[in-house]
């Protein structure tokens, strides 16, 4: 169960014909480090011209550039990330986050928590998380980069988060995830429908754990660029259904998430979680879990 | 703490850091605030601001400590656009790209390399007396570190 036609089918079966993907560029300014329209000021005298992401606080359209836009002093000062931009909704669906403790559970190569140290505005703290090596290195020079100075990074599964003896007021859940073809052109040779499986499995492992770490009526953003629903809805269902965590309600782009999937009915809930099919931007499921107060 | 010191009196100044707040991990310095140190365990991989290494007896000053040197009374640079572009791809400064010199300008000092808009690029090493050297087109400062660095370090 595997190639093309496979999943496009599936994906219609979903309610989605499959068209071919224009991704454009993205950036997001930190305002950590600089004004936006300094940023802009600066980067339209070099040639670079951006347009504002009109669902989005800091993220630009890089719309015309004659050199790479991570090759420039003011990318290298940290003035700025390269980052796409379903990938900066996310960390934006937080409420409140300053001095809060935060856990980034799946966290290199670090975007994201540059964009939460950057939302905190370097205060309280970000618990960053990652399993291999190499990718803290990338982790940590982002963080240099951008001047973060309220994180601390670790290796270490998220499987495992409970090994800190901590508990987190918000948690960032961008899991392993089998992505999609508009960010991979050798998507559909590669992806098999058991590798979605085993991803789904995983996923909800990390799901277990971050409702263990979470402080009640603590948020969880769960993030993933896959379209499969077996890691999207399928997932939330299962964990409301088991983990004592609710749906919130969220406001951002995209289709509100299935809730018949390939003729099975999910909680109703479910649909306050967003799907973004690829366009403009990458295919994306994002959705706002809380913590219960007690079992019910 | 003394390596870092040592290198920060380099530019002619000294930066004040709270020393119950510096964590050495193996041969990496980071300096913390209490809400870290309250949260930190003893096998975290990078914590707070990263302020540079020790490899072979020699401190490697990350981009985080030179800004921090920069803020205060240092030896310092200004260079101009073309000059900043240059410096950040691995090349030294000539004379003609200075708009401005803070300290000093003597021949063996180390000095901080600053864009128009008072951003630490990176640090070099003065190759001769500014002040006597006629020639425009002349090498005045070796580049030593530049953040053209985090490209380099990602190949």
């Amino acid at each position: 169960m595997s190639g093309k036609e496979f999943f496009v089918r599936r994906y219609e079966k979903l309610g989605w014909r499959y068209s071919k993907s224009k991704l454009k560029q993205s950036i997001r300014i930190n305002t950590l480090n600089a004004k936006k329209a300094d940023v802009i000021k600066r980067m339209g005298s070099r040639g670079v011209e951006l347009e504002r992401i009109s669902f989005l606080e800091n993220g630009y359209w890089v719309c015309k550039s004659d050199f790479s836009v991570g090759a420039i002093s003011e990318y290298l000062l940290g003035l700025y990330s390269i980052q796409e931009a379903a990938a900066q909704i996310p960390a934006a669906l937080f409420t409140g986050l300053k001095d809060k403790t935060v856990l980034d559970a799946c966290a290199a190569p670090g975007g994201k928590t540059v964009q939460l140290a950057d939302l905190m505005h370097n205060t309280g703290t970000i618990i960053a998380l990652d399993v291999k090596r190499r990718r803290l290195t990338a982790l940590s020079n982002q963080l240099e980069r951008c001047r973060v100075k309220n994180t601390i990074v670790y290796q270490m599964d998220a499987r495992e988060s409970s090994r800190l003896n901590m508990k987190f007021d918000r948690i960032l859940l961008d899991v392993p995830c089998s992505g999609n073809y508009a960010t991979d052109r050798g998507w559909f040779r590669r992806r098999t429908l058991k590798d979605v499986e085993n991803n789904a499995a995983l996923q909800r492992e990390i799901l277990a754990e971050a409702s263990q770490v979470a402080k009640v009526n603590g948020e969880i953003v769960y993030a993933t660029c896959s379209l499969e629903p077996e890691e999207n809805e399928l997932n939330i269902d299962w964990a409301i259904k088991t983990l004592n965590l609710e749906i919130e309600g969220i406001s951002c782009p995209g289709e509100k998430a299935l809730t018949n999937i390939f003729g099975k009915e999910v909680d109703g809930s479910i649909e306050n979680c967003r799907r973004i099919w690829p366009g403009q931007t990458q295919g994306f499921f994002v959705c706002k879990l809380k913590k219960r107060a007690c079992a019910q | 703490m003394k390596p870092i010191n040592d290198f920060i009196s380099r530019f002619a100044t000294s930066t004040r850091l709270d020393e119950n707040l510096l964590v050495k991990k193996q041969n990496r310095y980071f300096l913390l605030n209490k809400n870290l140190k309250r949260h930190l365990q003893k096998d975290f991989f990078y914590a707070g601001t990263y302020l540079g290494k020790l490899k072979n007896r020699i401190f490697f000053p990350s981009f985080s400590l030179l800004t921090m040197i920069a803020e205060g009374k240092a030896n310092k640079m200004i260079v101009d656009e073309r000059t900043e572009w240059l410096f950040v791809c691995g090349r030294d400064i000539f004379k003609q790209g200075i708009l401005s010199v803070t300290g000093s300008k003597r021949r063996g000092d180390y000095t901080l390399i600053l864009n128009q808009h008072g951003e630490c690029l990176g640090f070099g090493k003065i190759l001769c007396n500014i002040d006597e050297e006629k020639g425009k087109r002349k090498v005045v400062v070796k580049n030593i570190s530049d953040i053209g660095d985090f490209l380099r370090r990602e190949k």
